[in-house]
């Protein structure tokens, strides 16, 4: 108990001392403020943007393209997984066909997509749609399949058929094994994004890091990758904290890490 | 146990087991077996691993089909009966995302609550409706699987190496718990063991099931709850152990033989 505040606080130790080193070396200007500029000097760029409307104009125009994106893909992805989880039919109908398009870097396809559907919003969103669809589908139909055979035999036993079958032992069952395909999605979506948004457009984080490269406004161009990562990581705690209260009844999601 | 009295009703079913027979592939696991299982009586089926006696409770409890032979229940061809029948396997198989009381009523409708807590409170664990069952110990969650098989009012209940997996003192227990629970309910029920002393406990007939064939069918004379420092029970147990390893007849209770080797 007396040494729970150190535990919280060893975490921040190492990023800590690497922001000191980085103000440390940028005031001594060893090279050139506008190529390195310092953590403050960044600080007041977000305060600037974030006070001007900016900012917050570029994150919900990123956060709705990721959004919609991992909703399509992510249902798209989830409705074929649980199809060929319990269809054997289905699985040999469209799985192979799936795992062809899978294999395909679907980056490798920007060019592709930006000559036929165009530079504007749908472009941006069918790579995140591509992106995130694989990881769902692959967790979601490995769920299903692995849901342990002996409580689906039980279930039968008592008389559980069709959609209760699989709402309380099915779907409880391949869960787990969901949320770990929707947080490699998470993942795979924000690399979409960053990668979508280098495509000529006029909002977005994206916009915001490509537009100040041309004025070599090299502290917003830092402040946007660390909104990227800000950004995901706080993508991965909700996902986190809707994975622990859906599996709370999972013993091994219930120790504290 | 008055409330158990409501909640299963004193019905139970007979089971005629004729000619049956159950290959799997190549191999014969059960045949030509011919049983009759009376109403309200406790059977036991003991053999040796791999002797078909799970493939035999399997079939009664639908979960495989006959290869040759009839199965009826009350007369009934099996696949046509609406005799419930539920089951205690050798793992509870609760399910771990719901708690007690939503495990013991899976697959219920209506109101369902009321009867869930009943058969809790029967088996001794209504305190324990809001747990999740991985804060259950193996006692415990057998119980639960019991009070799962209770509410359904079965006519048959098949219990499948239940108590295998528990500690001696936890097996005492629910032996006494499960022999309760039938003498008051008074529905049919078939324990598959290789516990003779558990079968000697529990059951009013012990069929003995070698290489896929009935090679011993006797009844049990003796008072409830019976003791194994009963001489004649140790006595029992000691000849059918010798029937098993030897392949010696007992001498003791005279056996109706249904089946000829």
């Amino acid at each position: 108990m007396r040494k729970k505040w150190i535990y919280g606080f060893q975490p921040w130790v190492i990023p800590f001392a690497l922001l000191l080193t980085w103000q440390v070396t940028a005031s001594m200007k060893l090279v050139t403020p506008s190529l390195f500029p310092s953590p403050i000097s960044v600080l007041v760029t977000f305060w600037e943007l974030l006070m001007s409307g900016e900012l917050v104009r570029h994150v919900f125009a990123s956060l709705w393209r990721a959004g919609i994106g991992l909703m399509i893909g992510g249902l798209i992805g989830f409705a074929l997984g649980i199809l060929n989880g319990l269809s054997t039919t289905s699985y040999r109908y469209l799985d192979s066909t799936i795992q062809m398009i899978r294999n395909i870097p679907h980056l490798a396809l920007l060019p592709l997509v930006i000559v036929w559907i165009g530079i504007d919003e749908g472009a941006k969103i069918f790579l995140v749609i591509i992106g995130v669809l694989f990881p769902i589908y692959i967790n979601t139909f490995h769920g299903i399949r692995n849901v342990d055979h002996d409580l689906v035999e039980m279930g039968k036993m008592y008389k559980l058929k069709g959609w209760r079958l699989f709402k309380d032992i099915l779907l409880p069952g391949a869960l787990p094994s969901i949320f770990v395909g929707l947080r490699y999605a998470l993942g795979v979506m924000w690399l979409t994004l960053i990668v979508a948004e280098t495509i000529p457009t006029e909002v977005g984080i994206g916009y915001l890091a490509t537009n100040a490269r041309e004025f070599m406004q090299t502290d917003i161009i830092i402040l946007s990758i660390i909104i990227y990562a800000l950004l995901g990581k706080i993508a991965d705690i909700i996902a986190q904290i809707g994975e622990k209260w859906s599996l709370k009844w999972n013993v091994s999601y219930n120790k504290e890490l | 146990m008055e409330n158990l009295k409501r909640i299963a009703a004193d019905h139970s079913i007979q089971i005629d087991i004729e000619k049956a027979s159950k290959s799997f592939g190549e191999k014969e696991v059960l045949k030509d077996v011919t049983l009759t299982i009376n109403k309200g009586e406790f059977i036991a089926i003991i053999g040796k691993s791999g002797s078909g006696k799970s493939t035999l409770l399997r079939l009664v409890a639908g979960l495989e089909t006959l290869t040759k032979g009839d199965l009826r229940f009350d007369g009934v061809p099996s696949t046509q009966s609406t005799s419930n029948i539920t089951m205690m396997y050798q793992d509870s198989r609760l399910l771990p995302w719901k708690k007690v009381k939503e495990n013991v009523g899976l697959g219920l409708d209506g109101n369902w609550e009321d009867k869930a807590e009943k058969v809790l409170d029967a088996v001794g664990l209504l305190s324990f409706k809001d747990v999740w069952p991985s804060k259950l110990s193996g006692g415990q969650k057998q119980r639960v699987a019991l009070a799962r098989a209770l509410i359904h009012e079965p006519s048959l209940l098949m219990l499948d190496e239940p108590l295998s997996a528990l500690d001696a003192f936890t097996r005492l227990e629910m032996q006494n718990l499960i022999e309760t629970i039938w003498s008051t309910s008074g529905f049919t029920a078939l324990l598959v063991t290789h516990d003779v002393r558990e079968a000697i406990r529990l059951a009013d007939r012990i069929v003995l099931i070698e290489d896929g064939k009935i090679a011993m069918d006797i009844k049990v004379h003796a008072a409830r709850p019976r003791h194994m420092s009963e001489s004649k029970l140790s006595l029992l147990e000691e000849e059918i152990l010798d029937r098993i390893i030897n392949g010696q007849e007992p001498k003791i209770n005279h056996p109706r033989k249904t089946s000829n080797l």
